[in-house]
Formats: structure tokens, C-alpha cells, sequence
């Protein structure tokens, strides 16, 4: 990514998701986030999937028949960028399907990915440390790389999709804070992932489960994200099974 | 230096990149030996994140105060120069660089560091991070000393190009992403075992990563299986009492 990405892009991104939702006058959902990801990285379209509560895989949102097809291939086949993302932990970017490497690698996807009409896929796994959410999976009509800017973009629009899936996920936690915006633009701090561990064992739950509940309190309680981490990992505050809202000391 | 132990180094390095290797393993060990090779109180390793900030993915220590002052550079100090530059931070005396940086050099101060040199790892015209080293008596940084660190900093870089085909042009950015997100992984199997055994993050990050290498088990991927519980660690426990969070004025010794 380029050195000089403003660190502001996230709000930026926010912004264009917001402004889907606003186009349909509704919550924003993933498939605002999909939506504007395919205009502001000059994708052909994309599709989301998701892991369900049983581990199962679920097409969430294709934004055209392509994507769509695309999951459905990759669903039957068992191979593809989709599985690869998920196990490897990171992107997985085909700028080529036509290219002996990706036929080596998905013989039977890469063929049929580019009968359905791509030539070109993107994988982006939705996913914080362990917490394994989806997949954003984007494709092109024409082979070729996405730009520098493009894929800071698109790791960007795959991080609003994880946090949008995992508060719809979590019954009760809010989607967004004041204002309309993600609660955690902030800057990453390590708090917040070693708070989430600790919240698994307070809460007895999974930590996607302990992730949105940090979320919830920081924004029932107006407080940063980080913030309320540091107190739960200097041991200052707990959070209690039944009644998140309410247990430990705070400042 | 030590060349036997300059040696040493490079051949349990290259033992270590072997086929299916877990990066977030050997960036570790590279900061440790980095440490000991270049006569460095401590080092760490930082890569730019989707946003352009930097975030620490591996240090010769896991102590809070250390990992805070590398995280303090994603706003101000000798890496987020480095990374921005493309080229090698050194400042012998951190004292004269509070104009500079003044929450930094108060910080690494308050540490007991004294001086700081900070080397770009970069591929071709993309830097993607910076090796931090830290000294805790001021002085000029030796030459051959800062060419061995550059060149640690180029085998940390081409580590993250390793674990995957080099065919791949998009192998960086790939790579890069998955060693982010391993680290926060990392961070989060520190907070529960830290949640669980009573004691704090760097006993915690101990227990996992002797726990790992006794098993012969990536740290990554062990780290993943405790977070998302299909690994009980039945059998771990606190090695010392739990301690109440680091607050001392203590610096940070090499690991």
C-alpha cells in the first residue's frame, strides 16, 4: 500500500457505505458495502459470504449474477480464492485467471470461474485475529492487477463488512456509533485484540461474541474503544455474563 | 561484532525458513537475535497496516512498556520517518530528539533507552515496514553493525515473500495481511490465557510460544486453535504468581 494513504480512507470508505444505505433508505447492511466497494476499487462486481453460527457457508449478497455464480462454483467445487482466503488468513489476489498459475492451483474453478465471465478474482477473508466472519470476493470481466490504491481500498471495505456482519451477528450490538460512523475508526491498539481474549473466558462465549460485546459497552458507555480495552486488560474492569452493560469499575 | 555468532544466526535463520514455516515464528527470533547480534537492548519489527499505520508484529520482548513504545510510532518517531523515507533512522542520543519527537523520546526514556536506530524494509520501490533496534547507552551506531541490521531487515522482508509462491507478484501484500492479522491472533490467545492463569500478557506470550515449540507446532496457528477453542491447552499453567500490571520505571532488558 502507498506510503502516503491517509490514514482519514477509512472515513472516506464509511462515508460511501453510508451513502448506499441513505440511497435506499435503510441501515446499512453488507449489501451497501459491496456495492460501494465495486465502484471505488473498478471491480465488475462482488460477492460476500458468510460463516454461519453452524460453520456452514452462506452466499450473503452477490451485487450481479456473475458473483453470484462465481460463490456458487466455488460452494460446489470446494476449491477456489474463497477457501484459499479463509485458510491462509489473508487476500488472495488472481490478477489472471487464463494464467498457468491459477489453473495449476484451482484447475477446475479457474476454468469454470472464467466460462461464467471473470477473468480476474479477489478474495478479502473478514476477519479479526481468529474470528473468521466471511469472505469479500470481488471479480473482473478483464484480467489484470488492482491498483496500489484499489486493494488499500478494498482491505478497507472488507474490514466495515467484517464489523457490519458481526454486529448483525451479535443480537443487540449496535452497528454504528455517534453519528452514523463505525466506532472504531480509531487507530488499532493491541488492547482491544488481547481484551477480546480475556472477554472469551469473563463471558464463556466465542470471541467473535466477545468482540462485539467490547463494541457495545464502548458505545453504550460513549467511551473509545481502546479505552475501555486498557481497563479490561489493566484489570479494572470485568464484564459479566448476563447484563453486559454493567459490572467492574470503570474510570 | 561476533562473527561466529553473526554465522550463527543467518544458518538458524535459513534453517528456520524452511517449507510451511510460520512467519510470525521467525520474526520473532529474528528480533531476538537482532538484539543480541547488533548490541541492541531490545528490538521489534513493524509493518504498515491497510491503513497506512504501523503496528509491531514481532519484539525481542513482550513486555507492555516496550510494546507501547513501538506503538507510539504510528504517530511520531524514528520508524514512522523510516517507513515514510524509505531510509535508515539512526539518533545516538535520544535526549537531543525531544524536539523531534516528545512523546516518543519521553517514552523510550522513561524506558531506559538511550538510543535508537530504526532500518526500512523494503521490496523494490515499496517499503512496508522498519526494523526498530534500541541501545541503552548513547553512542554512534558501527557500520558493519548497521549493514548486518539492513540486512536482517531484507531477510524479515523476504520471509513475508517466502511462505507462498515468489511467482506471485501480489505475494507481498498477500503475505503482508495474513502476518497482521496472525499478530492480532497472537494477541488475542494472550488475553485469554492471560484471563485465565491470572497472570500478565509477556508470561502469557511465553506459555504459548514454548507451548508451541514443544509441540512443534506453528504459534500462529496454535494461537488461532486456543482462541477459537478447539485447542484446551489442558496442561498449561502459570509458571510464576500472578503479578499486578507492569508500572516500574524499569528498562526493558534484552530478552
Amino acid at each position: 500500500m502507498p506510503a502516503d494513504r491517509p490514514a482519514s480512507r477509512m472515513v472516506d470508505i464509511w462515508e460511501l457505505v453510508a451513502r448506499q444505505a441513505a440511497g435506499r433508505q435503510a441501515r446499512v447492511s453488507i449489501a451497501d458495502v459491496c456495492a460501494a466497494a465495486v465502484t471505488a476499487t473498478a471491480v465488475s462486481g462482488a460477492a460476500l459470504t458468510a460463516v454461519t453460527q453452524a460453520g456452514g457457508i452462506h452466499l450473503m449478497y452477490a451485487t450481479d449474477q456473475i458473483s453470484e455464480r462465481l460463490a456458487g462454483i466455488e460452494l460446489t467445487l470446494g476449491e477456489g480464492p474463497r477457501a484459499d482466503a479463509v485458510a491462509f488468513g489473508g487476500p488472495v489476489l488472481t490478477s489472471d485467471l487464463a494464467h498457468g498459475d491459477a489453473a495449476a492451483q484451482w484447475p477446475a474453478f479457474a476454468a469454470a470461474a472464467r466460462e461464467a465471465g471473470a477473468e480476474a478474482v479477489f478474495a478479502f477473508p473478514l476477519q479479526v485475529g481468529a474470528i473468521r466472519a466471511g469472505v469479500l470476493q470481488m471479480y473482473r470481466q478483464q484480467p489484470g492487477p488492482l491498483s496500489a490504491g484499489a486493494f488499500g481500498d478494498a482491505l478497507l471495505f472488507a474490514e466495515t463488512a467484517t464489523l457490519v456482519l458481526l454486529d448483525a451477528a451479535a443480537q443487540g450490538a449496535p452497528g454504528t456509533g455517534p453519528g452514523g460512523q463505525p466506532i472504531e475508526l480509531g487507530l488499532h491498539r493491541a488492547e482491544i485484540d488481547q481484551a477480546t481474549g480475556m472477554l472469551t473466558e469473563q463471558l464463556g462465549t466465542g470471541a467473535d461474541q466477545a468482540f462485539a460485546r467490547l463494541r457495545a459497552y464502548a458505545y453504550a458507555q460513549d467511551r473509545s474503544l481502546s479505552d475501555v480495552a486498557r481497563d479490561i486488560v489493566e484489570r479494572r474492569l470485568r464484564l459479566e455474563p448476563d447484563d453486559g452493560l454493567t459490572c467492574g469499575g470503570g474510570r | 561484532m561476533d562473527g561466529r555468532l553473526l554465522s550463527d544466526t543467518f544458518v538458524e535463520l535459513a534453517d528456520t525458513m524452511v517449507v510451511g514455516f510460520d512467519v510470525i515464528e521467525f520474526l520473532h527470533v529474528l528480533t531476538d537475535r537482532s538484539a543480541r547480534l547488533l548490541d541492541a537492548a531490545a528490538a521489534g519489527l513493524l509493518l504498515a497496516d491497510s491503513r497506512g499505520e504501523l503496528r509491531v508484529v514481532a519484539a525481542s520482548s513482550e513486555r507492555a512498556r516496550l510494546l507501547e513504545l513501538f506503538q507510539i510510532q504510528h504517530d511520531q518517531g524514528p520508524c514512522l520517518d523510516c517507513y515514510r523515507s524509505g531510509e535508515p533512522v539512526t539518533v545516538t542520543d535520544l535526549s537531543a530528539a525531544a524536539g523531534r519527537w516528545p512523546r516518543f523520546a519521553a517514552a523510550a526514556g522513561e524506558s531506559g533507552f538511550a538510543a535508537v536506530q530504526a532500518l526500512p524494509m523494503r521490496l523494490r520501490t515499496q517499503t512496508i515496514g522498519a526494523l526498530n533496534l534500541f541501545r541503552s547507552s548513547t553512542g554512534t551506531f558501527d557500520q558493519a553493525d548497521t549493514r548486518v541490521g539492513q540486512a536482517l531487515a531484507d531477510v524479515a522482508t523476504i520471509s513475508l515473500l517466502n511462505e507462498r509462491s515468489l511467482r506471485r507478484s501480489e505475494t507481498l501484500n498477500e503475505q503482508l495481511q495474513t502476518a497482521l492479522n496472525s499478530r492480532v491472533t497472537i494477541e488475542q490467545a494472550k488475553g485469554k490465557l492471560a484471563e485465565r492463569l491470572g497472570v500478565d500478557m509477556d508470561e502469557a506470550f511465553e506459555l504459548l510460544r514454548n507451548h508451541a515449540r514443544a509441540s512443534n507446532r506453528r504459534l500462529s496457528e496454535l494461537a488461532r486453535a486456543f482462541v477459537d477453542g478447539s485447542e484446551k491447552l489442558p496442561g498449561i499453567s502459570a509458571a510464576r504468581p500472578p503479578e499486578s500490571p507492569r508500572r516500574g520505571g524499569k528498562p526493558d532488558p534484552p530478552h
